[in-house]
């Protein structure tokens, strides 16, 4: 994927796009928002992550200026500001999806690698299909091996969200504000519990689990 | 270099006055310039019309009876108390009589002329006085000319009269408005004086000056007022933000300083080949997670209470939130065999914001599974209380607060003895009760449902928005 970094604070874009290029990406910088705004209408990038704070011109007008022009990238705004205000203006200005700093590494990743899936399903699904496992979104029945399984509404959301995203990692804070639509820090393993459960339907009983645990980031549904 | 004007001179009300001085004044002198034409006017017009009437008789006298009879009659009348003056010519312009010596109109042509001139007189101390004097002159029938003036000085002096009044007043008015124009401003000025003063005071860092309401009630009352809550706000929000900048500074200090701690102590393990460097990395990634945390916890506590109002309030049902919380936190209670209830009255209204009362919900409901014990249970409750007010109630069979910690448990990192070693910050309460205090409300800690076997006595924790 290539994926355009723009972030005034050199060293933490610098680190960006060390665990990025690891994690398989092509990565360029651009260290302010004219800077920004110029390589992003030179190149195509799969995804851009832009700061909000940056001198010249910041996040906001950035991703403002590329929106009028056109340009569709999928955008993740990184912030330091983390009020619900702040969000939604972020996400007003055409920003797709919003990180406060100070983040973990693997919430980052997932979350671009969540973006640029986005851009494929340009048309709209009805049938979700991931390896032997099936999702019909308007009868909303799930088979797997052609065997009907059981969900409640919010099974059925979150194993949606798993399968649109299927083979990436995501988060438990992703799944608690794509799924349940709340953006708080729980203490306890709330996300954990409605996952094992998930888990207990979709694997108990056939042969390979499909829902892994991935240490330190979250989960991830294999094929 | 400009002249520096008196202070007076150059406030806003002083030139207002002079503004309205010039526009008054110009209507004044419009005014009273009507009266001047007007007055002027019409006694000239009435010498005219009285020196008509005289010639009018005159000519008539010589129609009728011929030269000699004008020539009597200008004589008798001459000698009378009339205030004409007469001259009589023959057709080449010699005087025949009257009481002028020659006639001021030039360059007759025959034709009926109009002429003003001069008279002179000799007052009774023997000073020459010229006054001004109006005149007709016509050619009577037979060829002769016929002059007939008279002393317009009495009229004139009487306008003259007028005018100068008409001057006097206007000076007066004049006067009258720069004095009034002065007082004004003075007032003003004083009051205005006053703010600024206020205003320059704050603008070099003093605090808890307030600027004189007067109790006029009037627009300087609403300026003074408006400064002055201005003013409250401001002190009160500067206040918050430096509380919320201690606050800060004092709650990391203590987890950053364990971080490096633990860290300084891998190190050494690790250098003395004792430890794994490995794992000491990874506990310090998770020891950082937390002092992320607790950073964000801070941060929120510290903005609620900076703002002092909830940013960003809807208007939604409680019970929808609480629904959404039971769903969330119902599999985890039965995950530790912990039995979960929910009774949620429907259709009640509050006004907040959501992400905050769900946060603040949700760090109940944390701490009510994190201390509750296997077979317990944990209720979440949405009622309206007999005030108005709306209610959310978590009430579990932990172990409970004592009575007199209740209060201390709302302070940040206070956590009680026996809950050492359960993980967490020891904020989750305090950030609650800024959420509470952001909506106006408040957060209610009580007995839960008392000892059963050996749990409880259990907690009630009430948080409590005001009627929306």
């Amino acid at each position: 994927m290539r994926i355009l970094i723009v972030e005034d604070d050199l060293e933490a874009a610098e680190a960006m796009a060390r665990g990025l290029t690891e994690a398989g990406h092509d990565c360029v910088r651009a260290a302010d928002g004219e800077e920004g705004l110029a390589a992003a209408r030179d190149a195509e990038f799969d995804v851009m992550v832009v700061d909000r704070m940056m001198p010249k011109m910041n996040g906001v007008q950035l991703v403002e200026s590329l929106r009028r022009e056109g340009d569709r990238t999928p955008v993740l705004f990184l912030s330091a500001l983390g009020e619900v205000s702040d969000r939604v203006d972020g996400l007003q200005a055409g920003g797709d999806d919003y990180l406060v700093k100070p983040y973990a590494f693997p919430e980052l990743i997932a979350r671009i690698e969540a973006l640029n899936r986005r851009r494929d399903t340009g048309s709209v699904q009805t049938l979700l299909k991931v390896g032997e496992l099936e999702m019909d979104l308007i009868a909303r029945t799930v088979h797997r091996q052609g065997k009907e399984i059981d969900l409640q509404p919010r099974e059925f959301q979150l194993l949606e969200f798993m399968m649109r995203h299927a083979g990436q990692s995501v988060t438990r804070t992703m799944l608690l504000e794509k799924v349940w639509h709340y953006h708080f820090d729980p203490q306890t393993n709330v996300i954990d519990v409605h996952i094992s459960r998930l888990r207990s339907k979709i694997d108990k009983g056939f042969d390979r689990p499909m829902l892994q645990t991935v240490r330190g980031a979250g989960y991830r549904l294999d094929a | 270099m400009a002249v520096k004007l008196p202070r007076i001179f150059r406030t806003t009300p002083f030139r207002l006055t002079l503004l309205f001085l010039a526009l008054f004044a110009s209507a004044a002198s419009a005014f009273l310039a009507y009266i001047y034409v007007a007055t002027a006017g019409e006694t000239t017009r009435r010498t005219d019309r009285e020196i008509q009437r005289e010639m009018r008789s005159l000519v008539d006298v010589y129609n009728r009876a011929g030269l000699n009879a004008v020539n009597q009659s200008l004589i008798e009348r001459a000698a009378s108390e009339k205030p004409f003056l007469y001259l009589l010519l023959t057709k080449d312009g010699r005087r025949i009589s009257g009481s002028i010596e020659e006639s001021p109109v030039e360059n007759f042509t025959g034709a009926p002329a109009k002429a003003t001139f001069q008279v002179t007189d000799v007052d009774a101390e023997g000073r020459e006085l010229k006054h001004p004097a109006r005149g007709l002159q016509e050619r009577l029938s037979g060829g002769e000319i016929l002059f007939v003036g008279a002393d317009a000085g009495e009229d004139e002096a009487y306008v003259n009269r007028i005018v100068r009044a008409l001057q006097a007043a206007g000076l007066l008015v004049v006067l009258l408005g720069l004095a009034g124009g002065v007082l004004v401003s003075r007032n003003v000025s004083r009051t205005m004086m006053s703010l600024i003063e206020v205003v320059e005071r704050v603008r070099n860092g003093e605090q808890g000056v307030r600027a004189r309401v007067r109790g006029a009630r009037d627009e300087f009352d609403e300026l003074a007022q408006g400064v002055n809550d201005m003013l409250d706000r401001l002190e009160r929000s500067m206040q918050g933000h430096k509380h919320a900048g201690d606050a800060i500074a004092h709650d990391l200090r203590s987890p950053l300083t364990r971080l490096r701690a633990r860290l300084e102590a891998a190190y050494i393990d690790v250098e003395a080949g004792k430890g794994d460097p490995e794992e000491a990395l990874a506990q310090a990634v998770s020891d950082t997670d937390g002092v992320l945390k607790t950073f964000g916890a801070v941060l929120s506590i510290a903005r609620l209470q900076a703002a002092g109002e909830a940013p960003n309030p809807v208007l939604f049902d409680p019970a929808e939130l609480a629904a959404d919380m039971s769903e969330l936190y119902e599999p985890v209670c039965e995950d530790k065999g912990i039995d979960f209830s929910a009774e949620l009255t429907r259709e009640l209204t509050v006004r907040g914001n959501k992400e905050f009362l769900a946060q603040a919900l949700a760090n109940i409901l944390d701490n009510a599974v994190k201390y509750t014990p296997e077979g317990g249970a944990i209720m979440l409750r949405v009622r309206r209380r007999s005030s108005g007010e709306v209610e959310y109630s978590v009430t579990d069979t932990g172990a409970g607060v004592p009575d007199e910690d209740r209060q201390r448990v709302i302070q940040r990192f206070v956590r009680l003895e026996n809950s050492r070693n359960e993980p967490g910050a020891g904020l989750g309460l305090s950030l609650v009760a800024a959420v509470a205090e952001a909506h106006g409300g408040r957060l209610e800690l009580s007995e839960g449902p008392g000892k059963v076997g050996e749990m409880g006595p259990g907690l009630r924790v009430a948080f409590v928005l005001p009627r929306a």
